[in-house]
């Protein structure tokens, strides 16, 4: 079994993976074997920092041959090293999945000796962990940039996901902060992930090679480009590699030494908007120009779907019993779920705000947005909309008439005179 | 104001209903026989328990409700809300009452107060079947002990059926002293109050250092947020969790 201190660095290594979630997959236990996948996923405990362990992430190895400025464990960076071997991981994974710590294994590398070595070794655990160990519980791989095309197919077939990290929003901020990686060799890996032969349908793929599909993360903050631009990128990848998710992870300083990235801890909101924002292109049908905008960049105070809506008030208020639903997901405080439950509620009743509020519609927004049966109850203005949804208080400039307020009639009341 | 006093059990749900649409009462009130507290201000009529009577509003239900009516009734019943019963019966009823599949009538109250209450359970079931710590015993039983809200722990033996293969486990519910014991191949439940004689195999300890350790090194110091890991991981589910323990 690995030891504490060997666990402790190569965990800590890869607590920068953010892309760990457990969905997607359906697999199913054998007869003889440990564990499963659950579609949707599941979280097994929380950390400090508000993210979700499902999957035990773990490194093989943080002894790098490269020297990414960004990353932690570049070779130039004075941390201690360690490398698991196949079979510690196996154990660990097998001994947590049992106690039900964790749904399945995230299993990550530095590059070791040569990116083929390091794939090498990262194929041959999951496979022990499969035949060996008969694990059929959720495992994500990530694949190494350079690695052989057949090594990578292999491993497909073995696991539930795999991801290839794009690492940076543009081929100049590698070259700048990962001299030794190159766009090709990131690109050429999901290309590949995302042929046709995987797929049985044209958005559905085969159960037998990454069933949950690829995923990919990048960082930002560490490189000057827009929020267009990251998001111009996620939405080319959906399209044309097929990703189930693009991740995003704010930069944490980790190298004091270069001028070329920042040392102070970066706000977090950027990457919550973000999130949303990729949430929107994913399933709400907007499109990254229309998010955006024309400055580039997402606005702090409002959600991305309440900036768009302020932007576009003149389609509203829709009507709550007529709209479509393409238009009703464009209504802040409704969601996917409150929009499908409003579609099929108002087919056997008219809806007034009551019923919406039984819905779990968020009101508080959608009420500025939305009319029932040509009732509208939301702020007469846009600068009274924008206030109510930033949530700050209205500067209030109104004040109380007086009926002294011409000055002659006051100063009759003053003095009594007529 | 009429008070139905019922077994809590999905056949007294199916008798209340029966004698509801039989004698024309609608009651204000569904409440269990065996924790009642009497009111003064309302009558009260104890609804008898009858396999055949329950049998009929069944059928009924199956075939104005869909195949899955039953089940989600069932689930209703497990919530530790007071008003569940009232729900299910309030949704059995309109059931009846409309002769169709209400599940998407959600501006009615009676189906929103029932999926919201079937939501509640789904809900904790999910969250426990993230959350329970099993322990291994000598005898490579896997034993996990949890104090659910709601009665959720028969939703959640056969999620650890599945996945744990063969290897037998015993999930106690200490609130209800209620046990599902799985010997790798089918689920059996007992009532319980003795306390668990338990004896952790030799590795355990190390295993649960291993993981309190992996909890630490994984978490971003820089990152810190108190009040998303409250809104995810409620401090009542944090008891059986040990890599949350100082």
């Amino acid at each position: 079994m690995i030891d504490e201190k060997k666990l402790s660095i190569l965990t800590s290594a890869a607590k920068y993976d953010v892309s760990c979630s457990s969905s997607g997959s359906k697999r199913k236990n054998t007869t003889h074997g440990l564990g499963n996948a659950c579609f949707g996923g599941l979280c097994h405990s929380f950390t400090q920092d508000g993210r979700c362990i499902s999957l035990l992430k773990i490194l093989m190895s943080n002894d790098c041959i490269y020297d990414c400025k960004y990353c932690t464990s570049r070779c130039t960076n004075s941390v201690p090293r360690a490398t698991a071997t196949p079979d510690e991981i196996c154990q660990l994974t097998i001994e947590f999945y049992k106690r039900n710590y964790i749904e399945g294994l995230f299993l990550s590398s530095s590059i070791f000796k040569s990116p083929n070595h390091t794939m090498e070794i990262l194929y041959e655990t999951v496979r022990k962990l499969r035949v060996e160990y008969h694990f059929n519980g959720y495992i994500h791989l990530k694949g190494i940039p350079g690695a052989d095309s057949l090594l990578v197919e292999k491993a497909g077939f073995l696991v539930d996901r795999m991801s290839f990290n794009i690492e940076l929003p543009s081929e100049k901020s590698l070259t700048l902060l990962a001299p030794q990686k190159n766009k090709q060799n990131i690109i050429a890996p999901m290309k590949m992930l995302a042929r046709d032969k995987y797929f049985v349908l044209p958005n559905k793929r085969r159960k037998d090679f990454i069933p949950a599909g690829q995923t990919t993360q990048m960082i930002i903050g560490a490189s000057p480009e827009s929020d267009a631009h990251i998001l111009k990128l996620s939405e080319y990848m959906y399209q044309n590699y097929k990703m189930k998710r693009v991740y995003f992870s704010t930069y944490t300083p980790t190298n004091f030494d270069t001028s070329l990235l920042p040392t102070t801890q970066l706000s977090l909101v950027r990457e919550h908007r973000l999130y949303q924002a990729d949430w929107l292109l994913r399933f709400y049908g907007f499109t990254a120009d229309e998010i955006t905008g024309d400055k580039g960049f997402l606005s702090e105070e409002y959600d991305p779907k309440c900036a768009w809506a302020l932007k576009n008030l003149h389609l509203f208020p829709v009507e709550i019993n007529r709209a479509s639903p393409e238009l009703l997901l464009r209504v802040p405080g409704i969601g996917v779920k409150s929009a499908y439950r409003i579609m099929h509620a108002r087919k056997y009743a008219k809806l007034d705000f009551n019923d919406l509020k039984r819905l779990r519609v968020v009101l508080k927004r959608a009420v500025h947005f939305i009319t029932c049966n040509g009732k509208y109850l939301g702020a007469q203005s846009q600068r009274l909309i924008e206030a109510s949804l930033s949530g700050i208080e209205q500067i209030d400039n109104s004040k109380q008439l007086s009926i002294f307020e011409q000055n002659q009639l006051a100063l009759s009341a003053l003095t009594g005179e007529l | 104001m009429k008070i139905f006093t019922i077994e809590n059990h999905i056949n007294g749900i199916l008798c209340a209903l029966y004698l509801s649409f039989t004698e024309k009462i609608i009651p204000d009130f569904v409440e269990d026989i065996s924790t009642f507290q009497p009111r003064f201000d309302g009558a009260i009529i104890n609804v008898n328990t009858n396999t055949a009577n329950s049998e009929r509003v069944k059928t009924a239900l199956y075939k104005y409700g869909g195949s899955d009516i039953i089940y989600q009734m069932k689930i209703c019943l497990m919530s530790k809300e007071h008003s569940a019963l009232l729900h299910a019966f309030n949704y059995g009823y309109a059931t009846l009452k409309y002769r169709t599949d209400i599940s998407n009538m959600l501006s009615e109250k009676a189906v929103s107060d029932f999926s919201y209450t079937v939501q509640k359970v789904l809900h904790e079931r999910h969250i426990l079947t993230g959350m329970i710590r099993f322990r291994e015993s000598i005898n490579g039983v896997l034993y996990a002990k949890f104090s659910p809200d709601n009665d959720v722990v028969s939703l959640i033996a056969p999620h650890f059926l599945k996945r744990l293969g063969r290897t037998p486990f015993i999930l106690h519910d200490l609130s209800r002293n209620k046990i599902c014991i799985s010997d790798g191949a089918t689920i059996k439940t007992v009532f319980t109050n003795l306390p668990a004689n338990f004896t952790p195999a030799e590795k355990e300890s190390g295993i649960s250092e291993l993981w309190k350790k992996y909890y630490g090194s994984v978490n971003i110091k820089e990152r810190k947020n108190q009040r998303l890991q409250d809104n995810f991981f409620p401090r009542r589910y944090r008891k059986y969790c040990y890599e949350t323990w100082e």
